[in-house]
């Protein structure tokens, strides 16, 4: 009971973020593809930056183990991840922004968007043993972590990771990586 | 004080501020709960739901059974908490669209690109959906529970999902925009 109330209080923050950060906008979402407005890459990479920050600290101090990482699989995150971006370009949201739209009020989230999930998902158990696990055999390296498997330092990665991070928006903030807007 | 409130009531923060608070979010999450943030897993567990309730023979099967089972998991409390928390943002801006007849078709750049319709709208957001949730299926994930819980992770996975996911938005924009991209 206590785990089902804080998943909902974490849903609400998380929800809450994803509000403010305006990603519950089609026009965010498809603009970032059309490259004049960077926002989406900025919160995505920002809550990347925190929290691998904090969770590899909580590793290092043996506070937490990592629950089951995401397995990578290589053709199948890479086509999953391209069949991915043509949905959200299409719709202008992802199943998380969708949900938090929808609470918002927004009826073409609330109504095609979630009703299109639980169809994609019913497609997705009808169809899964014929796509799947002929998928996700090519180039299968399991659950593993970059760290881990190229034996390198956490710290340094995450280092390296954030660095990265601040170059970026640098570029986009003060030498303006990005191009002007056209529709108005 | 006052100025933390009036930055909360804003309608859009600084992506960094709001990134920062998933990142605490994130955190969280595996500390308090060893759970990964995801949106796309709670809804296979739900479409389980709906479809043991309209053709349970079909639905009996291996992804059902064991993969995504059916259920109101902590992914769906969280896909709950998602919706409040949608609504709690758009409440401190004064932004909720319930009842408003901007709700059918909510965004003005849409409008601007392929008109005043709503079937339109909604035809492109059903079909969109689709795609994305099979793709969710595929990759191992979505945006939440691939690229930000496996990215804050380190896995590869996450970093291959996003470029792909990058590489294929980029090139459909370019195709529905045309000449306006």
């Amino acid at each position: 009971m206590s785990t089902h109330v804080t998943a909902l209080v974490l849903g609400v923050f998380f929800g809450f973020s994803l509000n403010k950060a305006g990603l519950t906008k089609y026009h965010k979402i498809v603009n970032v593809f059309r490259l004049t407005d960077l926002a989406v890459l900025k919160f995505m990479m920002t809550a990347l930056v925190v929290s691998m920050t904090g969770v590899y600290a909580m590793r290092g101090l043996g506070w937490v183990t990592f629950p089951h990482v995401p397995a990578t699989y290589i053709a199948g995150n890479i086509i999953g991840g391209l069949i991915f971006g043509v949905g959200m370009a299409l719709s202008g949201y992802c199943p998380g922004t969708c949900a938090a739209g929808s609470g918002e009020g927004k009826l073409d989230y609330l109504i095609p968007g979630l009703l299109g999930f639980l169809v994609g998902a019913g497609i997705y158990g009808l169809t899964y043993q014929k796509v799947f696990p002929s998928i996700s055999k090519i180039a299968n390296k399991g659950s593993i972590v970059i760290p881990d498997a190229w034996n390198i330092s956490p710290h340094l990665t995450v280092l390296f990771f954030a660095l990265m991070s601040l170059f970026l928006f640098y570029l986009i903030d003060r030498v303006g990586l990005h191009r002007k807007e056209s529709v108005s | 004080m006052k100025s933390i409130i009036n930055y909360i009531r804003r309608d859009e923060w600084s992506p960094y501020v709001a990134g920062a608070l998933l990142g605490v979010v994130g955190i969280l999450s595996v500390w308090i709960s060893d759970s990964l943030l995801g949106a796309s897993g709670a809804f296979e567990n739900l479409a389980g739901m709906v479809g043991d309730h309209i053709a349970p023979a079909k639905f009996d099967n291996l992804y059902f059974n064991y993969i995504m089972p059916p259920g109101i998991t902590w992914g769906v409390y969280l896909l709950v908490g998602m919706f409040f928390g949608g609504m709690l943002g758009a409440a401190t801006s004064g932004t909720l669209k319930w009842g408003k007849k901007s709700a059918f078709n909510s965004d003005e750049q849409w409008k601007s690109i392929f008109g005043e319709q709503v079937w339109k709208r909604w035809v492109l957001a059903f079909i969109g959906a689709i795609i994305l949730e099979y793709a969710a299926g595929i990759a191992g994930g979505c945006t939440s529970g691939l690229a930000i819980s496996g990215g804050m992770l380190l896995a590869p996975a996450a970093f291959l999902f996003i470029g792909g996911m990058f590489a294929s938005g980029i090139v459909t924009a370019l195709v529905i925009y045309r000449r306006r991209y």
